[in-house]
């Protein structure tokens, strides 16, 4: 993807987007009737429990409004999901409530100035420093090319604001001690009780072996600074998540 | 906190893989879907070899998820293995299947089969079934590009292993046996940018569009679905070309329909067709001609000459010269072969109406499946030997008369085994020298199987079989020497590699990847001693 495919994309945001936004009138309206059928199984969240989770849940953005609606409606044969017959129009509302639990950023209303948001990425915040866009920028976060398509708005607000609430999986950040004195500081990909595979501070993937290690100290918080909401003025930030809303994949021609 | 920018451009010093080292072969390292640019899958480790690999053990196994049926074969580079299934690519530590990245492109509309990825310089290459390449920070995973190399909503997807050469990378399509025009393209490494394009079915007016007769040739076919082979010193690109469409229904496209079912040789830095071989002119059994072009210099008629060397669904093995493309000999390599009674001195086959496929039905062998198909031959300099799977299978070929569509599905016709007649795999050695089988080795089982081969300096071969087998036979005589049940079939061809000395070997299955190497104890290991700050 070239700049100007990125910049295209930053202009014709969500209008790119294969699934249709959901309503968010719908879905205030079926949140209501979420919480008295459905949390039960889903959770609260849609975070699963007897229940599949539902938010962020990919298989739930590749279905129709229709197609979740008629789930509800009939529930899933050979499953423990009944049929809800709430009738057509609150089945709609509730699909939509559920479709704005997993929708993706770039599917979900993000105001703010996407332009700006770009400045403010590179300059000012210097989110650049450790995440990368399109290749530019540091490894020492994760990527965020496709940040738009493959997270929901609240997940990107959250780890821009409360970084430590939740660290990405496969980033905590560690420091090695070898046996033979050597250190190795980085992302702890992956941790087992026989071997952690480190990115490096170098960019460079090291294979550590349990039996070489002497100690691993693990960061307890996440590398992302946490003082974003006082760094940055509010209408910055819904520009970074403008733009980061905006990240897809999606427009690649 | 911040990061220094400055550090990173230490980072891009790591982990560079080039095109000299491609060009060297596998060695630790496999670096292309064949392991090499000649498409030999040999390996020169020779650490396992005949007389221990009978102690070769499992040594972990990365079970992919998304896992259904498997085709690929991983790389590996510097310790880390990057394998990829359908829109996915994922790196693992090489010495215990650990994963230490993945990336997933989940809004791809559609999901095929994925045979593999590239390397070049610290980027990895890839194919999204919908056909666009994507390129990858092979430490991080990072995206670094995806670029739309062809349009799936005209009916082109992708499936193959991309080719990174010295200063592109080459994609080919899939969508043959629904109405496309194939070609072959090149990419650029840094942007994705397409460099040249060259289609395999020539356009009203151009060179061979006479081959078509009044057929539409944007419909022709001559899909490009597997990666081809490179070679360096000719820089000339092997790629070979699958059936004309309709598949079965040969009377609405009377002619040879050039340049299906063929190889061409191509001018990798221009793109330009240097000469073509067509195994089967007019083919009407859906006989791509994907088995890999395995590039080899031998003595043949009392000189050194540089050959190419190919397996094809037609049951014939073919040596040419892959300098100009000279035919120089084509031999059964399967028992059951009624499509012709033979190749004439210029490789072309006798014509049999007998064997075009009718309404009511016809029996032909090979299968459509062919002789042989996409699973990798291999070839061992040391025995100079070539490995092949072979299928001896018949089909009853129908026809269909409807009036074809291009973009519905329509291949024109279809066929059914014969009753009775499951057919059956043979791993057969074949010594290119005189075209004559060397030994065989007999694979009982359901005649499902996709499975090839690779060659060691051991002197072994290893092979997935056709009951869910990844078994090793001696490279000089086929004598079994080791087998495991993988529990499920292998739709894969295995690969070999060295990491911290010692030589494994893998292979995926339908859903899981596997791993041998030789046996030793475990020896006892405490926790990591951890803490957190």
């Amino acid at each position: 993807m070239k700049r100007a495919a990125l910049i295209a994309a930053m202009t014709a945001g969500a209008a790119l987007s294969q699934n249709p936004a959901f309503d968010p009138e719908a879905a205030r309206a079926g949140s209501k009737t979420y919480a008295a059928a459905c949390a039960g199984c889903h959770g609260s969240t849609g975070e699963g429990g007897r229940g599949p989770n539902l938010a962020d849940n990919r298989v739930v953005r590749r279905r129709t409004d229709a197609e979740l609606a008629a789930t509800i409606l009939r529930g899933v044969q050979g499953s423990d999901m009944p049929p809800f017959p709430i009738g057509e129009e609150r089945a709609r509302q509730v699909a939509a409530f559920v479709r704005s639990m997993s929708a993706p950023a770039i599917d979900s209303p993000n105001p703010g100035d996407p332009v700006n948001g770009r400045a403010v990425f590179e300059g000012k915040g210097g989110c650049s420093g450790c995440h990368a866009v399109a290749g530019r920028g540091g490894s020492l976060g994760p990527d965020l090319t496709n940040a738009g398509s493959s997270k929901s708005y609240k997940y990107l607000r959250e780890s821009l604001l409360r970084p430590n609430a939740r660290i990405a999986s496969g980033f905590q950040g560690v420091e090695v001690t070898l046996k033979d004195g050597r250190k190795v500081s980085g992302i702890a990909r992956n941790v087992s009780n026989y071997s952690i595979q480190v990115t490096g501070r170098d960019g460079a993937i090291h294979r550590l072996d349990a039996g070489g290690i002497r100690e691993a100290v693990y960061r307890k918080t996440s590398y992302m600074p946490a003082d974003y909401e006082s760094r940055l003025s509010k209408p910055e930030v819904d520009d970074v998540l403008a733009y980061l809303s905006r990240q897809s994949l999606r427009s690649a021609e | 906190m911040r990061i220094a920018i400055p550090m990173l451009a230490v980072a891009a010093a790591f982990g560079q893989t080039s095109f000299e080292d491609i060009k060297k072969g596998p060695g630790a390292n496999w670096l292309t879907y064949s392991g090499d640019y000649r498409a030999t899958r040999h390996s020169p480790l020779a650490q396992i070899d005949k007389t221990n690999v009978s102690r070769l053990v499992p040594k972990w196994t990365y079970h992919m998820e998304t896992g259904r049926r498997l085709e690929t074969t991983p790389l590996v580079v510097d310790g880390v293995m990057y394998v990829t299934n359908n829109n996915e690519l994922h790196a693992l530590d090489a010495r215990d299947g650990r994963r230490v990245w993945s990336f997933a492109d989940e809004d791809v509309p559609v999901k095929k089969v994925n045979r593999g990825a590239a390397v070049l310089g610290e980027r990895l290459f890839f194919v999204t079934s919908d056909a666009h390449l994507i390129a990858l920070n092979r430490n991080t995973g990072a995206v670094l590009w995806k670029k739309k190399f062809a349009d799936f909503s005209k009916g082109y997807s992708a499936t193959l292993a991309p080719m990174a050469l010295k200063d592109s990378v080459i994609v080919g399509v899939s969508g043959g046996d629904g109405g496309i025009r194939g070609y072959v393209a090149a990419m650029s490494p840094s942007t994705g940018e397409e460099l040249w394009r060259l289609y395999t079915v020539p356009k009203k007016g151009e060179p061979g569009a006479e081959s078509w007769a009044e057929f539409n040739t944007e419909w022709g076919g001559g899909g490009t679905w597997m990666s081809g082979s490179y070679d360096p010193d000719l820089n000339l690109i092997y790629w070979t070309t699958g059936n004309p469409w309709p598949d079965y229904n040969g009377p609405v496209r009377r002619g040879d329909n050039l340049y299906t079912c063929a190889v061409l040789a191509i001018d990798a830095a221009t793109g330009k067709m240097r000469w073509y071989f067509q195994f089967t002119p007019h083919d009407t059994h859906d006989w791509d001609a994907q088995s890999m072009p395995v590039l080899v210099d031998l003595p043949y008629g009392g000189k050194p000459r540089k050959l190419l060397l190919h397996p094809n669904r037609n049951g014939f093995f073919y040596v040419l010269d892959r300098v100009t493309g000279e035919y120089l000999r084509a031999t059964p390599f399967v028992d059951n072969l009624t499509w012709t009674k033979g190749i004439d001195a210029k490789g072309r086959p006798f014509e049999n109406p007998a064997a075009e496929p009718t309404t009511a039905g016809v029996k032909v062998c090979p299968s459509i499946r062919g002789a042989s198909n996409w699973m990798s031959p291999s070839f061992n300099p040391a025995t100079g030997l070539f490995y092949v799977p072979a299928l001896e299978q018949c089909e009853i070929y129908m026809t269909s008369k409807t009036i074809p569509e291009a973009g519905k599905g329509f291949s024109g016709g279809g066929g059914d085994k014969p009753p009775l007649e499951p057919g059956r795999f043979y791993l057969r050695a074949i010594d290119p020298k005189t075209g004559k089988r060397v030994w065989e080795y007999p694979m009982p089982g359901p005649t499902i199987a996709w499975a090839g081969t690779l060659s060691t300096a051991g002197g072994v071969v290893f092979f997935g079989d056709d009951d869910g087998h990844l078994a090793a036979v001696d490279a000089a005589t086929g004598k079994h020497l080791w087998h495991y049940q993988m529990g499920q079939q292998i739709f894969a061809s295995p690969m070999t590699y060295l990491v911290d000395g010692k030589q494994y070997v893998t292979i995926a299955s339908q859903t899981d990847l596997f791993t041998f190497g030789l046996f030793e104890p475990v020896k006892p290991l405490d926790p990591v001693k951890e803490s957190t700050r």
